[in-house]
C-alpha cells in the first residue's frame, strides 16, 4: 500500500519539474537575447560602414537629390563601383544587400544589388511582402521584418535613406539565420539534456500520480464496508491516531433483535435491514459524525461535540427515533426495527480509546437490558460494577502459563462438627502473584470458547487433588457449562471409571434463565445422577427460583442464597423465608446448605433452624489447601 | 490585388511547400486572364504539372503540342514544332529571352514576384483582371 511517502516525492517531482521548467525557459530567454544582440551588432556595423561609404560617395559625386542619385546610379559603372563597395559588408549572415526606391506608382525597385547570388536587374521591380517598406518612407525610421520560411532568412533590415530629411531609397539587408543555426546547434545538447530530463521527471509524476490514486481507489475499498458503504475496522484503526477524542463522544449503535430478523426471514432480509440502516444513520448523522460497522449488527459513532458538549445524546435519539419510525419492506413483509444506543460523552477521560469503547459498550448492555430501544449515556458520577475487569487474553493467558487455581471453603455440618465436604472456588494468580477473584474475569467469559475452556481446566484441577483422598468436593457449573458437549465428555471420562470418586463430587447448578429447556437440562442432570455424582441447586431464594423445577430435576442439596443468610440474624423476614426453604428441603427430601455465614449472630442464628450444613467466612475463608476442624473459627 | 498580397505574405509567412504555394499563385494568376482562345496549359515544371493537373477551371494538358499556353522554367523545352500562342515563364531572365512570354512568376531572394508586360499582353489580345494591374511593367529591366 502506498503511503506518505509517494505523496511526498510526488509532491518533491512537481517541485523539480516546475524547476526544469524554469531553467529551460531561462535559456529559452537567455538564447533569444544572445540572438537579439548578435542582430544588433551585426546592423550597427553594416550600418555604420554602409553610411561611410554613401556620405563619401555623395559627397565626391555631388548628389544632393533624388535625381542625382538615379541619374548617378543608373549609369552601369557607377552602380558596379557602388555595389562593389557595398558588397563589402557581405557574409555568412548577411545573403543579400541591395538599394531600393519607391516609384511614382508606389512600386519598389532595385537601385543597387550588391548580392553575390539571386542579383536584381537595374530598376526592376521589388514585390514587397510588408507593409513595413511603406512604412520606412513614412516615418523615416528603420524597421525589421521577421522571417520563418524565407529561404535561410531570419530578417530584413530597412534602413531609410534620406536626404533632407525626406526618405529617397531603403538600404535592406537581408541576415540569415547561419548564426542562429550554429548557436543553436551547441545549445541543442543542453536543451536535450532539460528536455529529456522533463520527459523523465513528467513520466515519474504520472506514475507516481497512478500510484496516488491507486492508493486512494484501494484505501477506499480497505476501509470500507460493501454491505453498507460505511467505513469498517480498519478504518478506525486507521484514524485512531489521528483522532482528537476531546472533540468527539462515542456511541456504540446496535440493532435490537436483529438476530431473530435472519432466523426469521433469512439472511438476505438481514443484510437488507442492515444497508436500510446503515442509510437511516447516515441520514441521521452529520457530515462532521464518523460512523463504522463496528460487527455484525453494531455500529460505533463517532460525534463531534466541539463547542456542543451535550449533541451526542440529540443526535443518537435522532438515530433512535428515524430507525424506530422506519418500516422495513422486504418481499411482502413488514419489519419494524429498533437500535439501542450507548454513549460515552467524555471518551478522552479513558485511559485509551478501547476503554471508551468499552464503556460506551457498557452503557448500550444497560440500554438492551432495559428494554431495548433506548439512548443511555455514562455519566461522570456512574460507577460501573465491573470496573477493575480483566478480559479474555488474561485468562487465556492464565491458562497457557498455569495460574488458574482453586481455593476451597470448607461445608461444616455443625451438628457432628464435622467438614463433609469442601466448595471448589476458582482463582487466578496475576504475574505479580496476586490472586484475582472470579468477578473481575468471569463476566467478561460468558459465552466465549475460554469460559468452557476455564471450566475445563478447573475441573481437571479439581479431580485430580480430589481423586487420591477421601474428601469430597462441590463443584460449580452453569446450565451453559452442563449442555457443552466437550466439558460432559471430561466428566464421563474421569468419573465413569472411578465410581467411588464420582459418588464424592457434588456439581452446583445455578438456577438462570438461561435454563430453556428444561427437558433438556433434566436429561443433564441425569447424566450426573447415572454417575453417581451429585446435584446441589446453588442460591436457591433468590431470582428465579422454580420449586418445580428443583423437584423435577431431584436435586440433593438446597443452597440458600447468600442475600437470605447474611441479615437471618436482624431480618425476621428472610428468617421465616429461610426456614420455609428448610421445610420444603426436608419434605422433598433434600440436604440444606446456608452459604455466606459470617458472623457468630448468623451461625448462632441458623443453629435454631432445621439446617444441615453451613459454610462462610465465620466458619472459614476459603483457602488454597483443604482445612482442617482445627482451622475452623479461627478469625 | 489585396488577395494576392495577402497570399504573398501567407506564402513568405507559411510556406513550407514552394511548388504548392507557387501553383497557387498561377492558378490565381492564369485565372485573372483572359484570352480569345480557351487556355490549354502545359508547363515544362513536371511539379507544377502534377499540382495542377486535376484543377477544376484550368485545362492542364499534357503535351506541349495539345496546349496554347505553356508555362516554360527551360527555353529549351519551347517546340518549334508546336508553337504556342501564350507564354508565362517562371524566371525573369526569360521575359528577355522569349520576347513572345507575356509575363512571368518567379522567385527573387527568397520571395515570390510577378511580372505582366503590359505591351505584350495588349498585343496578343490577353486582358488581365484588375488584381493584376500592379504587376504591369512598362517594359523588361
Amino acid at each position: 500500500m502506498v503511503k506518505r511517502k509517494e505523496i511526498f516525492l510526488f509532491v518533491i517531482l512537481i517541485i523539480l519539474a516546475g524547476l526544469m521548467i524554469y531553467i529551460y525557459s531561462y535559456i529559452k530567454e537567455a538564447k533569444v537575447e544572445m540572438f537579439n544582440k548578435i542582430e544588433n551588432d551585426k546592423i550597427h556595423q553594416v550600418i555604420d560602414i554602409y553610411e561611410n561609404i554613401r556620405e563619401t560617395t555623395m559627397k565626391d559625386k555631388n548628389i544632393s537629390t533624388i535625381d542625382d542619385m538615379f541619374n548617378f546610379l543608373s549609369k552601369d559603372q557607377n552602380r558596379i563601383s557602388q555595389e562593389k563597395k557595398i558588397a563589402t559588408l557581405l557574409s555568412p549572415s548577411i545573403k543579400y544587400i541591395y538599394l531600393l526606391m519607391r516609384d511614382k506608382k508606389g512600386r519598389f525597385r532595385y537601385l543597387l544589388d550588391a548580392s553575390k547570388i539571386d542579383k536584381a536587374n537595374f530598376y526592376q521591380k521589388f514585390d514587397v511582402d510588408s507593409p513595413k517598406y511603406d512604412l520606412v518612407y513614412k516615418i523615416n525610421k528603420p524597421q525589421i521584418i521577421r522571417h520563418k520560411d524565407v529561404e535561410n532568412l531570419c530578417l530584413t533590415y530597412l534602413y531609410p535613406l534620406s536626404i533632407d530629411n525626406k526618405v529617397v531609397a531603403i538600404l535592406s539587408f537581408d541576415i540569415t539565420n547561419y548564426l542562429k543555426q550554429d548557436i543553436n546547434s551547441l545549445i541543442k545538447p543542453l536543451e536535450s539534456f532539460f528536455i529529456i530530463l522533463m520527459i523523465f521527471i513528467v513520466l515519474l509524476i504520472i506514475m507516481t500520480a497512478i500510484q496516488v490514486i491507486h492508493y486512494f481507489v484501494t484505501r477506499k475499498k480497505i476501509f470500507t464496508d460493501p454491505l453498507t458503504q460505511l467505513f469498517n475496522r480498519n478504518y478506525l484503526q486507521e484514524i485512531i491516531p489521528m483522532l482528537n477524542l476531546e472533540h468527539y463522544s462515542i456511541a456504540m449503535l446496535d440493532l435490537d433483535r436483529f438476530k431473530s430478523i435472519n432466523d426469521t426471514y433469512g439472511h438476505k432480509a438481514g443484510d437488507y435491514i442492515l444497508s436500510q440502516s446503515s442509510q437511516i444513520f447516515k441520514n441521521s448523522i452529520r457530515d462532521t459524525d464518523i460512523l463504522i460497522r463496528y460487527g455484525g449488527e453494531e455500529f460505533l459513532l463517532f460525534i463531534y461535540n466541539r463547542n456542543e458538549p451535550n449533541i451526542a445524546v440529540e443526535v443518537c435519539e435522532r438515530v433512535r427515533k428515524n430507525i424506530s419510525k422506519n418500516l422495513y419492506k422486504f418481499d411482502t413483509n413488514d419489519i419494524k426495527m429498533s437500535v439501542s444506543i450507548g454513549i460515552h460523552k467524555k471518551p478522552y477521560l479513558e485511559k485509551n480509546i478501547n476503554e471508551a469503547i468499552k464503556k460506551a459498550d457498557k452503557m448500550l448492555y444497560i440500554a438492551k437490558s432495559e428494554g431495548r430501544n433506548k439512548v443511555i449515556a455514562f455519566e461522570d458520577n456512574m460507577v460501573l460494577e465491573d470496573e477493575k475487569s480483566y478480559d479474555i487474553n488474561f485468562v487465556k493467558e492464565a491458562i497457557l502459563d498455569d495460574r488458574v487455581i482453586c481455593y476451597y471453603q470448607p461445608i461444616y455440618d455443625y451438628n457432628s462438627n464435622k467438614i463433609v465436604k469442601y466448595e471448589a472456588l476458582v482463582r487466578i494468580k496475576d504475574k505479580n502473584g496476586d490472586i484475582i477473584y472470579p468477578m473481575s474475569f468471569l463476566p467478561n467469559l460468558k459465552h466465549t470458547n475460554i469460559h468452557y475452556k476455564l471450566t475445563q481446566r478447573i475441573l481437571s484441577l479439581i479431580f485430580d487433588k480430589f481423586e487420591s483422598t477421601n474428601k469430597s468436593v462441590s463443584i460449580n457449573l452453569s446450565f451453559l457449562d452442563l449442555i457443552n458437549k466437550d466439558i460432559e465428555n471430561t466428566i464421563n471420562n474421569r468419573l465413569k471409571k472411578n465410581l467411588e470418586f464420582s459418588k464424592r463430587i457434588t456439581f452446583e447448578i445455578l438456577e438462570s434463565d438461561e435454563i430453556e429447556n428444561l427437558e433438556f437440562f433434566k436429561e443433564k442432570i441425569k447424566f450426573i445422577h447415572s454417575l453417581g455424582s451429585k446435584v446441589s441447586v446453588d442460591d436457591f431464594g433468590s431470582g428465579y427460583s422454580n420449586f418445580r423445577t428443583v423437584l423435577d430435576i431431584e436435586a440433593d442439596y438446597l443452597k440458600i442464597d447468600g442475600s437470605l443468610i447474611k441479615n437471618i440474624d436482624k431480618n425476621d423476614k428472610d428468617f421465616k423465608v429461610v426456614e420455609s426453604i428448610i421445610h420444603f428441603a426436608k419434605v422433598s427430601n433434600m440436604l440444606t446448605i446456608a452459604e455466606f455465614v459470617h458472623s457468630k449472630d448468623v451461625y448462632n442464628k441458623l443453629k435454631m433452624l432445621d439446617l444441615d450444613y453451613m459454610q462462610g467466612y465465620y466458619i472459614s475463608k476459603p483457602i488454597e489447601k483443604l482445612a482442617t476442624n482445627e482451622d475452623l473459627f479461627k478469625d | 490585388m489585396k488577395i494576392i498580397i495577402l497570399l504573398l505574405i501567407a506564402i513568405v509567412t507559411f510556406a513550407s511547400d514552394t511548388v504548392h504555394f507557387q501553383s497557387k499563385i498561377l492558378e490565381k494568376v492564369l485565372s485573372d486572364i483572359s484570352t480569345p482562345k480557351k487556355l490549354k496549359i502545359w508547363t515544362d515544371d513536371i511539379k507544377i504539372l502534377n499540382e495542377l493537373k486535376d484543377h477544376k477551371v484550368l485545362n492542364m494538358v499534357n503535351h506541349i503540342c495539345d496546349s496554347n499556353l505553356v508555362i516554360i522554367k527551360n527555353k529549351k523545352h519551347l517546340s518549334k514544332d508546336c508553337k504556342a500562342d501564350f507564354i508565362f515563364v517562371l524566371k525573369y531572365n526569360l521575359l528577355n529571352e522569349i520576347p513572345n512570354s507575356f509575363g512571368a512568376m518567379f522567385w527573387k531572394k527568397g520571395r515570390p514576384n510577378i511580372v505582366i508586360i503590359e505591351p505584350r499582353i495588349n498585343k496578343q489580345n490577353i486582358s488581365i483582371s484588375k488584381d493584376l494591374e500592379p504587376y504591369l511593367e512598362e517594359r523588361v529591366w
